[in-house]
């Protein structure tokens, strides 16, 4: 009955495996070798889908036109005269940025900006996740630390960025440390609540399955915590940012933090504007891609329909 | 027919976390169990809540180890989980992140018996052979949450089935399904134990279950868990197509089995035992005037 069975099971196996290779060496894609009429239904059942986003995509941009419209025209027709100077219409702020963008100036600042928050984000994550996960499988070391880990955790970043400028210059090594002591904290503590919140019954049924604690870890502790784990790193994005603005209004030659300071103060408004926005467009940006890898790694903890 | 399974005078006790101002406690859910499972035999194994039925499975699995006494298989003790043994849980324990293929292959990712490690291909192969055996080929790719509770428990089964275990250890595995789906998969894990003969170990709390898949069905006295009888189940012409819940067999040993259990399940009621947890502890049993205030707080 076995052996029937394999005999079968090998035969679809195998069947299956030489249809997929067919698909994957068929070069030209199936919808132009499907006839031209289903083609042609196929092409306006796409235009059709297509407008269909489109009008969705226009509805939820309508907040986002709505508040430009009224950057736009508050400024020149609602606001005094005076405010303008410090609150300047839309397109002269786009103008300020298109000149920064001509010079270079704004892409040498999101150059020095990016490089600072990738390295310390980077640092914090590795740091993070191997920590996190040692603290969650050792329960000593947990207790041991995670008293000293409260206090720094509670402690805002930004408070001890006195500290790090005394210690490590006003150079790239201060702002980077606090880049990554602040993406560190929902890394760490995201990648320790992912350990600890596997199911027991997993355990117990990867134990049953005869795993040893190393298999156990890997098969079963890791994968259900990486979704867990990439909220965490999610989170610390959205913080390296944040923080490394800050830290870059306070002490630096570059940077986009120090292009909106450095701009109000030599009274450049539009310039200023500029930076905001484009700090917001990184922010978003950031989010964004780290919300698509987030979803990637959860895709199985999603239900149907959802 | 040999002993497959052996329970020697196995008595399983768990240490109660002591509570504000009460001493640890030892809670006794299995006292001196004696009990023979034969080589190729479908035992089911009745029981009050608290009986300590999942304790002792957790005995046969390897999963703990009893506090006094010999859990033997093939003769040997157990001393942990082993490839010789697979279980079956009431909720699946399927993982979420592995199609019902790759759940399936799971066992088979280590060095097999002979030493050698199976390819991927093999693991696939191996894995679809089994998912067809519980009657769900095709379903290779889909993750657990895009399977119904039947369709889990069939992934399951064909996981534990997979590694070629001798014993196949269930608790209460149909528990969670809906009556039409639980019939369905009775009657299959029936026709899997006839193709396989495997032996099996069966955890219910249905009576009807357990007079209609077991050859015997072990009934468990309320806690301390003792083997109370051993119900040997005779109904003529069992694998025949009637409906053999309504043959008068059938009536006659489930009603036997229900006078059996019934008073245990009264004492049981009682005495207020609750479920015990892996771990030893019973959440839902009465709480003591410490336990109460604290979950007050």
């Amino acid at each position: 009955m076995s052996a029937t069975l394999t005999k079968t099971a090998r035969a679809l196996g195998t069947d299956a495996a030489e249809a997929a290779a067919a698909v994957g060496q068929g070069t030209p894609p199936p919808v132009t070798a499907k006839p031209a009429t289903a083609a042609l239904a196929s092409v306006a059942d796409a235009f059709k889908g297509a407008a269909s986003r489109a009008g969705s995509w226009l509805w939820k941009a309508t907040g986002i036109l709505g508040f430009l419209a009224l950057w736009e025209f508050g400024p020149l027709h609602l606001a005094p005269p005076s405010t303008r100077v410090f609150l300047p219409p839309l397109h002269e702020v786009l103008q300020a940025w298109g000149r920064l963008f001509e010079s270079g100036s704004i892409q040498g600042h999101l150059a020095a900006s990016l490089s600072r928050s990738v390295l310390g984000f980077g640092i914090a994550v590795a740091a993070g996740v191997s920590l996190g996960l040692l603290i969650a499988w050792y329960g000593r070391l947990n207790s041991v630390l995670n008293p000293l880990l409260e206090l720094f955790r509670n402690t805002a970043a930004l408070a001890l960025l006195p500290v790090f400028t005394l210690l490590l210059g006003i150079g790239e090594e201060s702002k980077v440390t606090i880049v990554a002591y602040a993406a560190f904290f929902p890394v760490l503590l995201n990648t320790i609540a992912g350990v600890k919140t596997v199911d027991p019954l997993l355990i117990r049924a990867a134990k049953s399955l005869g795993l040893n604690s190393f298999r156990l870890f890997q098969k079963v502790i890791l994968p259900s915590a990486v979704p867990t784990i990439f909220t965490g790193i999610r989170m610390a994005g959205t913080a390296s940012i944040l923080v490394l603005i800050a830290a870059e209004m306070v002490g630096a030659k570059a940077g986009l933090g120090y292009l909106i300071i450095n701009a109000q103060s030599s009274f450049l408004i539009p310039d200023m504007y500029a930076g905001i926005l484009t700090v917001s467009l990184l922010g978003l940006g950031v989010n964004f891609l780290l919300v698509a890898l987030e979803r990637h790694f959860s895709r199985w903890r999603t239900a149907v329909g959802a | 027919m040999t002993a497959k399974i052996s329970l020697r005078n196995v008595s399983k006790q768990f240490t109660v976390r002591p509570g504000k101002g009460t001493a640890a406690t030892t809670l006794t859910a299995i006292d001196s169990l004696n009990l023979d499972v034969r080589d190729g035999e479908f035992l089911t194994l009745v029981g009050p809540s608290g009986s300590g039925k999942t304790t002792l499975l957790d005995l046969l699995a390897g999963l703990s180890t009893p506090t006094s006494g010999e859990v033997l298989v093939d003769g040997q003790p157990v001393t942990g989980p082993g490839k010789d043994r697979a279980v079956v849980f009431q909720q699946y324990a399927l993982f979420p992140w592995r199609t019902a293929s790759a759940n399936v292959s799971i066992g088979l990712e280590g060095k097999g018996a002979d030493g050698r490690k199976l390819s991927r291909r093999e693991r696939a192969a191996k894995a679809s052979e089994y998912l067809k055996l519980v009657g769900l080929a095709g379903f290779e790719d889909r993750f657990p949450h895009e399977l119904s509770g039947g369709m889990k428990q069939r992934v399951a089964i064909a996981r534990s089935l997979a590694y070629e275990p001798d014993v196949l250890l269930m608790d209460e595995p149909f528990a969670a399904l809906d009556a039409q789906t639980r019939e369905q998969l009775q009657e299959e894990l029936l026709r899997i134990w006839r193709a396989t003969g495997k032996t099996i170990v069966f955890i219910t709390h249905g009576i009807d279950e357990a007079v209609y898949l077991g050859q015997r069905v072990a009934v468990l006295s309320a806690r301390p868990g003792r083997l109370k009888a051993i119900v040997e189940v005779e109904i003529p012409d069992r694998d025949g197509d009637e409906d053999i819940r309504s043959t008068p067999a059938f009536v006659e040993q489930r009603h036997k089995v229900w006078t059996l259990l019934h008073d245990e399940v009264r004492l049981a009621q009682d005495a207020g035992h609750r479920k015990i947890l892996p771990d030893g502890s019973a959440p839902d049993e009465p709480a003591t005037q410490e336990t109460r205030e604290r979950s007050a707080a």
